[in-house]
């Protein structure tokens, strides 16, 4: 069966397919303490002022109560001594293997217990703050084809230390990226790891490792979120590892956005939380579960980063723009290189390359691709939103603005949102009722309910949000009862919007939650700042039916909120269905349309059989019907990775379902291991394992080093890793 | 007949307890081809016998010719006790810079698990030269347990 399924042909044609996808205070309830203060107040209508008073300047009490000293302030008496030491002409080289010579930089040998960077006692350096770490470099080589996104990440890790390590390192990448391969570099070696369950992998690896085993092991915690494992490097030498995966790239107000994240944010975890990303101190090694470590203010590592992005557009590039410095160059006019300028590669905040084509060739897309061995169809329809009558009428609107207020939001990211949402005031018409919600360890909110946008209520919420500050915890959960547990207005239409980091560790809990509790609101996420959850911003969006927007640090929060008022003031199409024009579609995902909103397109992935011959997309602008008729695509370019992409769809859709329903059985869990291995992508329940067995290391395995990252820029290492 | 059925499940949970907990080592294994034309691509079949194994990385060969590392089916590689692994690699050079004569194509790295030694058996599904016709080869691999530096 097998020889029949693996012929040359097909092998071939799979290798070359294969090649193209390289090519979270009071305690006090929210309602129960607003509901307390509404009725002291005895206000009507409008909004009490006494709850701006209460609301607004108790928090910044608890802001001053709580303000923690600035590292320096409050460092230790025990604080770090460094000691520098170079040991270079100590370091055991294999005297037949050059290569390693250009690791003999920066080795360390034993210092104070503060800088231990695991069981054993190893590290130094220095009067810079330089914290000798694994993971030297991480490169970053991506080509765009079209809206499909090809991506391969190199991490470098070298041992600098005297004796032999295991390097533990906690990683972001895109929350849609498909992980398909996995490659251990040693030298001129490369082994390729198998894809396995993921317990199975972990057994392996563990077993490798206590033998003396170079061996590597990643892992998905979160869609988004990825720890890797490598085994037994010795002093002085040197391990890469390859990651390959594609993604879709997401499309604005006519920008195509590529990002590559650099460092987790520090997540907030309630208490009671089963499975968390924790956030600790460097030196903190009492915690054998997922969590990242963290860099004081005044330390930093090694670690660079670079990238190089080729763009083809298929058509015309008329702009490209980015967070970072880059070097661009345009040898043809649909194709860009970009390569970040060696000024900008501390990896401490989203790389983010934003591409703008010709506006007049934007138009829906279906994508196909036929499984040669199988016959088995996959298509993936970008549907672009339609012009908008300019005499559409603007329906009423309930609007529900939710700001994280926890400790991490504190400085810029709290400015901005704040920035936002009062621009989001001055977009508000006469009809229209709104409501803020604050939440941080509680929620609090404007209003006992949704207040008229009268002038005089638009000014009293220009009060409370400058007298919002940052500080405690991110219980989003809080949050969303606030913002989604009241009676629906049914004249208007209900808009929730969210502003926040999304630095939390229970995005299942918050989905689920928010899933059960919609109704007929429509919820928007604003990701705010350097190195946001772009998994959960992104997953709130979906589950809310709605759309995601960033907000960068450089970027403003009137304009983002400009964008936002202008796409829901009239969805470009709604009620959507779709004529498959007699293809024999299966297995489509999204499984419920969303509405598409202005500047937003939207991505339908699925299976076929039978020929393709385009579809009809049907839906609503207000109440007349519309009609987008859309072709086979002529252009075919990265459509080999469409069954993955399927795959990744599927696999984030029964994730969604896992996240309402619990899952009581493990059916949707067992769907999802079956998908992954099916389909060799990394999942919460798969995970890539390499050993090389050719030679044991010396003695037991070494101790382990976690390589501790930077905060995110922008983002406070006392409101959040010491906090928590 | 539920009585039976659940007395089967345990002693298939206590054996699968078992082979967890057993004592593993692992091993190389070199394949090696011998062809007297030009070797432009390759496709092998990799199993085990009389003994738990499974494939724990795939390596790339001698030949620079071959740039990458060999793709294996993940379809081949079961759940249980032993792996059957399909491997595969192709290259465009030039024939001149094919490879011929014996050369190791691949090195598979594996986890021996229970008392004996599985029985290897490799298999060349084919071989090919650069105008994609089969061509005569020879299979062949060398086992090695990994040893201490």
């Amino acid at each position: 069966m097998i020889e029949g399924k693996f012929s040359l042909r097909y092998l071939l044609t799979a290798c070359t397919a294969i090649t193209v996808i390289a090519a979270g205070c009071a305690s006090e309830s929210m309602m129960g303490s607003e509901q307390g203060r509404g009725s002291q107040s005895g206000a009507a209508d409008d909004l009490p002022l006494e709850e701006i008073v209460v609301a607004g300047s108790g928090n910044e009490n608890r802001g001053r109560a709580n303000e923690p000293q600035p590292y320096g302030a409050m460092a230790p008496a025990a604080r770090a001594h460094y000691r520098a030491k170079q040991v270079g002409e100590n370091l055991p080289y294999a005297s037949d293997e050059e290569i390693w010579v250009v690791q003999k930089a920066d080795t360390a040998s034993v210092a104070d217990i503060d800088d231990e960077p695991g069981s054993g006692a190893m590290v130094t350096i220095v009067d810079s703050k330089e914290v000798p770490l694994p993971l030297r470099h991480t490169d970053v080589k991506a080509q765009i084809n079209g809206y499909i996104s090809s991506v391969n990440v190199r991490q470098e890790f070298s041992n600098p230390f005297d004796s032999k390590i295991e390097a533990v390192y906690m990683f972001p990448l895109p929350e849609k990226a498909a992980v398909t391969e996995f490659l251990m570099v040693i030298g001129d070696r490369k082994i390729r790891g198998i894809l396995r369950e993921k317990e199975e992998a972990e057994a392996i690896y563990r077993a490798a490792r206590s033998q003396g085993y170079q061996a590597s092991l990643l892992v998905q915690h979160r869609p988004d979120i990825f720890e890797q494992k490598v085994a037994n490097i010795e002093p002085g030498k040197a391990i890469d590892v390859d990651i390959r995966y594609f993604h879709t790239l997401a499309y604005n107000d006519g920008w195509y956005s590529f990002v590559f994240p650099t460092v987790v944010g520090p997540r907030y975890n309630p208490p009671g939380h089963g499975d968390p990303i924790q956030a600790l101190p460097r030196t903190d090694t009492s915690s054998s579960g997922a969590a990242v470590r963290y860099l004081r203010p005044d330390e930093r590592s090694a670690h660079d980063i670079s990238i190089d992005v080729q763009i083809d557009a298929g058509v015309r590039i008329e702009e490209v723009r980015s967070t970072h410095k880059i070097a661009a160059s345009r040898p043809e006019e649909n194709i860009a290189t970009v390569q970040l300028e060696n000024g900008a590669t501390i990896p401490n905040r989203d790389f983010v390359l934003d591409f703008r084509v010709a506006g007049e060739t934007m138009k829906s897309d279906l994508l196909t691709y036929v499984d040669p061995d199988t016959q088995q169809g996959y298509f993936t329809l970008m549907l672009y939103p339609p012009e908008v009558a300019d005499d559409l009428a603007r329906q009423d609107m309930e609007m529900v603005f939710v700001v994280d207020t926890s400790g991490s939001m504190r400085g810029r990211p709290l400015e901005q949102a704040k920035e936002a949402l009062s621009a989001a005031l001055d977009h508000l018409q006469e009809g229209d009722t709104f409501q803020i919600i604050r939440f941080s360890d509680n929620a609090s909110q404007f209003g006992r309910s949704p207040v008229p946008a009268t002038k005089h209520n638009i000014g009293l919420a220009r009060q409370y949000i400058a007298n919002l500050g940052g500080n405690g915890g991110t219980r989003m959960i809080e949050g969303i009862r606030a913002a989604l547990d009241f009676p629906h207005d049914r004249s208007r239409l209900r808009f929730v919007s969210f502003m926040t980091d999304g630095y939390i560790g229970n995005e299942a809990e918050i989905l689920g939650e928010m899933q059960s509790r919609i109704g007929a609101s429509r919820i928007f996420s604003f990701g705010v700042g350097s190195s946001v959850n772009r998994y959960l911003m992104e997953r709130m969006a979906k589950v809310g039916r709605g759309a995601v927007a960033y907000l960068t640090p450089e970027e403003s929060g009137y304009e983002v909120m400009d964008g936002f008022f202008r796409r829901i003031s009239h969805p470009a199409l709604t009620d959507l269905h779709i004529d498959w024009n007699g293809m024999a579609v299966s297995d489509v995902y999204p499984s419920v349309l969303p509405d598409v909103f202005v500047g937003r397109p939207i991505v339908v992935t699925g299976k076929f059989l039978g020929p393709s011959n385009g579809v009809v997309v049907h839906g609503l602008q207000g109440s007349v019907d519309h009609r987008v008729v859309i072709e086979n695509s002529s252009d075919d370019g990265g459509a080999a990775s469409l069954p993955k992409i399927w795959a990744r769809m599927r696999i984030a859709d029964l994730a969604d379902q896992r996240a309402v329903t619990g899952d009581p059985y493990e059916e949707l869990a067992n769907e999802i291991r079956a998908t992954a291995l099916e389909y060799k992508l990394m999942s919460d329940y798969t995970s890539f394992v390499a050993v090389d067995t050719s030679q044991r290391t010396d003695g037991e395995f070494g101790t382990t080093v976690h390589q501790a990252v930077p905060v995110p820029d922008g983002v406070r290492y006392d409101t959040t890793v010491e906090q928590n | 007949m539920t009585r039976g059925l659940g007395l089967f499940l345990i002693l298939l949970l206590a054996a699968s307890h078992a082979f967890a907990d057993a004592p593993v080592r692992f091993a190389s294994v070199a394949v090696f081809i011998d062809s007297t034309e030009p070797l432009a691509a390759w496709q092998l079949d990799f199993s085990a016998s009389g003994g738990g194994m499974q494939v724990v990385g795939v390596e790339n060969g001698d030949s620079i010719a071959f740039h990458g590392v060999p793709y294996y089916d993940r379809e081949a590689v079961d759940q249980g006790r032993a792996d059957r692994i399909v491997v595969a690699d192709y290259s465009l050079a030039e024939p001149s810079e094919l490879p011929h004569g014996r050369v190791r194509v691949t090195t598979l790295h594996v986890m021996l698990s229970g008392e004996e030694t599985p029985q290897f058996d490799t298999r060349l599904v084919v071989a090919s030269s650069p105008d994609g016709n089969r061509i005569d080869a020879e299979i062949s691999i060398e086992v090695s347990e990994g040893s201490e530096q």
